[in-house]
């Protein structure tokens, strides 16, 4: 066991480092003119690009400009954001919670909604539920985000008024602007500082505004999940195993869920760990229509202004996130499946 | 002799893509009570339907469509009879594992891949004999060394004594819905795994403690279709129907399998459906023998008369084409394929391989008839042998 932790921990430092200098060289391929232009605010200053070039060394070879880069990183210090202006790691804690919080949300929801829906769908095969889900999955997946959730938007905003986009209502985000020592942000979610706060209110303001987004985040993703739930459900029941258990005297119910479905759930948990990770690549999308300043935003925002130091640092977060989703999934896996020992 | 199991006029179906599969058409037999009644034939033929019509565990897309499966489980002289095909599902689920219960064929497969040996072992006891291990905790906790406190003491014995009353009341369907509460029965499943361990013992199987932790990829073939056993024994079962049950093994494997099976009748199961397509262990280990074919039964008779004497032609291919080992000619191998089901040849279903076959074969189906004593025979033209 700690072998293999130590192992997968090496592997992980290796995919970051892939991660890293894939990025820096696609990065390093604009001008350092471009790059340089990246600092510039104005059009007076633009006289000092070639000032901006040497001193941030823009014209020197990759290894050094990628060298020095690590340097920086090691040190603490991930640059300075001209979108968010202020420094990365500051304008990080920022934005972060704001994606967390959404994907606190949905991630367990896809898990146990695509897991029990499957579930039920592989059990009363070609049956009502089945039917249903096979719809659900088929419009959820073929729709692409960004039309999915603004048709939402469309509907439960323009039409009915109920789910706002955004954070927080205006009036919620002014008090809390105006009054930051009677709302203390703890953790930087508004649900649960909400809740630390003793202000319900702001807590629900704020699951209002989550509905939205939750909902679309996981009605794209779970589709698949369904699906290779629902396969690997019914090719279970349909193995000798079930036979066994069912000629030992087993209900229905055993057969079902103590047999059936624990193992159906291997092959499941390995792409729920997967559509995890996609899933929380995919608030980018959704937090620029329902207008969420997070990670997602902020990235998008970096991007096309050339904010180097953000889409690099973002980008090794995103690749952490998929290697630690990969992770567990490896040790859910063997804690599951007996067969697998790690090591 | 009584019968233990009588089958009659069963068809089963299967409904699929490509058509209706008449996988059993019209098949009957009875099992006396206290003898192995051995079923062959190739493979494909309906043994497997056969095994699970009587205990109602056919899979999806397959249906009963008539017939009477009929136990006989109260005495030898026969008194009591209960058709299954009529009963609930519910009573099912209390007579398989418990009355009849069935070995299976492919050792590597019956066992949950990631459920430990003890655990599906000790899920026999759990379905079947709560009772028991109610009372066996009861008993424990009166005179057990390590007593908890007096309150403790009287809320199990509480538990436990309503539990040996009827543990599938609503209260405990409601207990074991409740988290935490729901452990009560913890203690039922380590006296279940106890037991486990002692019948596991009693196969031959060795150090049972450890081999109650592992799971079954950890064992060898012979080894898992010995758990399979201790499984289908956990009850003392009247009938045990063994589909296959020694067909993967290697034959030193093989040959421990059936001397086990036959000490476990001597001393314990009253009856045996053996089904092989192996006529070598049929002449080993039955007492009367039906060969089948295409969901149809040709014959029935004592294993003496069906290897002396066999009447139905497909009878006499089949042993044709068994190998001996002190004779050096050819394989006699029967020609033709082994029908379709979904489109059975009219009339006899064996007659487009059949030697024998007179005009009539072709459109009228043999009726199973008593040829002489005990032995029965579906063919139009049995005379000719
Ligand atoms: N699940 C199923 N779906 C469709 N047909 C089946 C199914 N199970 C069995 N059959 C059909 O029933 C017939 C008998 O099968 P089986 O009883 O398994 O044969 P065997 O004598 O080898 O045990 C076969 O011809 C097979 O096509
Ligand atoms: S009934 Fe006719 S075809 Fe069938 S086995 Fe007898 S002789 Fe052959
Ligand atoms: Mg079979």
């Amino acid at each position: 066991m700690a072998t293999f932790i130590v192992r997968r921990l090496l592997l992980m430092g290796l995919v970051l480092f892939g991660v890293s200098v894939l990025m820096f060289c696609i990065l390093l391929t604009f001008s350092p003119e471009r790059r340089a232009a990246a600092f510039v605010t104005s059009p007076q200053q633009a006289r000092d690009i070639p000032k901006i070039i040497i001193q941030y060394g823009l014209d020197q070879p990759v290894y050094i400009q990628y060298y020095r880069w690590v340097k920086e990183i090691s040190a603490g210090n991930f640059g300075y954001s001209t979108v968010a202006v202020s420094p990365v790691s500051e304008a990080f804690m920022r934005y972060l919670p704001i994606t967390i919080e959404m994907n606190l949300f949905s991630t367990p929801l896809i898990i146990i909604i695509g897991i029990w829906l499957g579930t039920q769908a592989g059990i009363h095969k070609d049956k009502a539920i089945d039917q249903v889900t096979r719809i659900f999955a088929i419009i959820g997946w073929s729709l692409p985000t960004f039309l999915f959730a603004l048709l939402l938007l469309m509907i439960f905003y323009g039409l009915f008024k109920l789910f706002p986009p955004g954070v927080l209502s205006n009036s919620v985000e002014m008090f809390i602007m105006n009054n930051p020592e009677q709302f203390i942000r703890y953790t930087g979610m508004y649900v649960v500082d909400g809740i630390l706060n003793g202000r319900l209110d702001i807590s629900l303001d704020a699951l209002r505004h989550l509905v939205l987004p939750v909902v679309t985040q996981v009605t794209v993703v779970i589709a698949i999940l369904v699906r290779v739930m629902r396969s690997s459900m019914i090719e279970e029941m349909s193995k000798d195993y079930i036979i066994t258990a069912r000629a030992k005297g087993a209900d229905r119910k055993t057969t079902c869920f103590k047999h059936a479905r624990k193992n159906a759930l291997l092959p499941a948990v390995t792409v729920a760990g997967w559509l995890v990770a996609l899933s929380i690549e995919g608030s980018v999308t959704v937090e620029v229509i329902f207008n969420r300043p997070g990670m997602g935003q902020w990235l998008v925002q970096s991007a096309t202004q050339l904010d180097i130091p953000v889409i690099l640092s973002v980008c090794m977060f995103l690749g952490l996130i998929y290697v630690t989703t990969n992770l567990i999934i490896d040790v859910l896996y063997a804690y599951i499946d007996p067969r697998i020992q790690l090591s | 002799m009584g019968n233990i199991l009588e089958i009659k006029n069963l068809v089963v179906n299967f409904y699929t893509y490509e058509g209706v599969v008449k996988a059993l058409n019209d098949v009957s037999f009875s099992v006396d009570h206290g003898s192995t009644f051995g079923l062959v034939g190739e493979s494909g033929c309906g043994k497997s339907v056969t095994a699970r019509a009587i205990m109602r565990i056919i899979q999806e897309p397959g249906r009963i469509e008539s017939g009477q499966v009929i136990l006989y489980p109260e005495t030898v002289d026969g008194n009591g009879s209960v058709d299954l095909l009529k009963q609930s599902e519910a009573y099912m689920e209390d007579l398989r594992g418990n009355q009849i219960s069935m070995i299976f064929q492919e050792p590597n497969a019956a066992l949950n891949p990631i459920m430990s040996i003890g655990d599906q072992v000790a899920e026999s006891f759990l379905f079947h004999q709560k009772q028991i291990l109610c009372e066996t905790i009861l008993s424990e906790l009166s005179d057990g060394q390590h007593r908890p406190s007096k309150a403790v003491l009287m809320c199990l014995k509480t538990i436990y004594g309503k539990a040996a009353d009827d543990g599938d009341s609503f209260f405990f369907k409601l207990l074991g819905s409740v988290p935490f509460l729901r452990n009560w029965d913890r203690r039922l499943k380590s006296v279940a795994i106890r037991r486990a361990v002692s019948l596991i013992g009693k196969l031959g199987i060795p150090q049972p403690e450890r081999i109650v932790n592992l799971y079954p990829h950890n064992l060898s073939g012979g080894m898992k279709q010995r758990i399979v056993i201790a499984i289908g024994l956990a009850s003392n079962p009247l009938l045990l129907i063994a589909d296959e049950a020694t067909s993967n093994l290697d034959v030193t494997i093989q040959a421990q399998i059936l001397e086990l099976l036959k000490i476990l009748k001597k001393d314990g199961i009253s009856s045996i459906l053996l089904i092989t397509h192996d006529l070598g262990v049929v002449a080993e280990t039955c007492d009367r023998v039906g060969v089948m074919y295409a969901g149809n039964i040709c014959e029935i008779a004592d294993v003496r008369e069906v290897f002396e004497a066999p009447l139905h032609p497909y009878t006499r291919a089949l042993l044709k084409s068994v190998p001996k080992i002190n004779q050096d000619d050819r394989l006699a191998s029967i020609p033709g394929n082994v029908p379709n089901l979904v489109n059975p040849p009219s009339g006899c279903r064996f007659h487009p391989r059949c030697m024998a076959a007179l005009p009539i074969c072709r459109h009228e189906a043999p009726a199973l008839v008593n040829a002489h004593g005990r032995h029965l025979v579906a063919c139009h033209n049995s005379s000719v042998a």
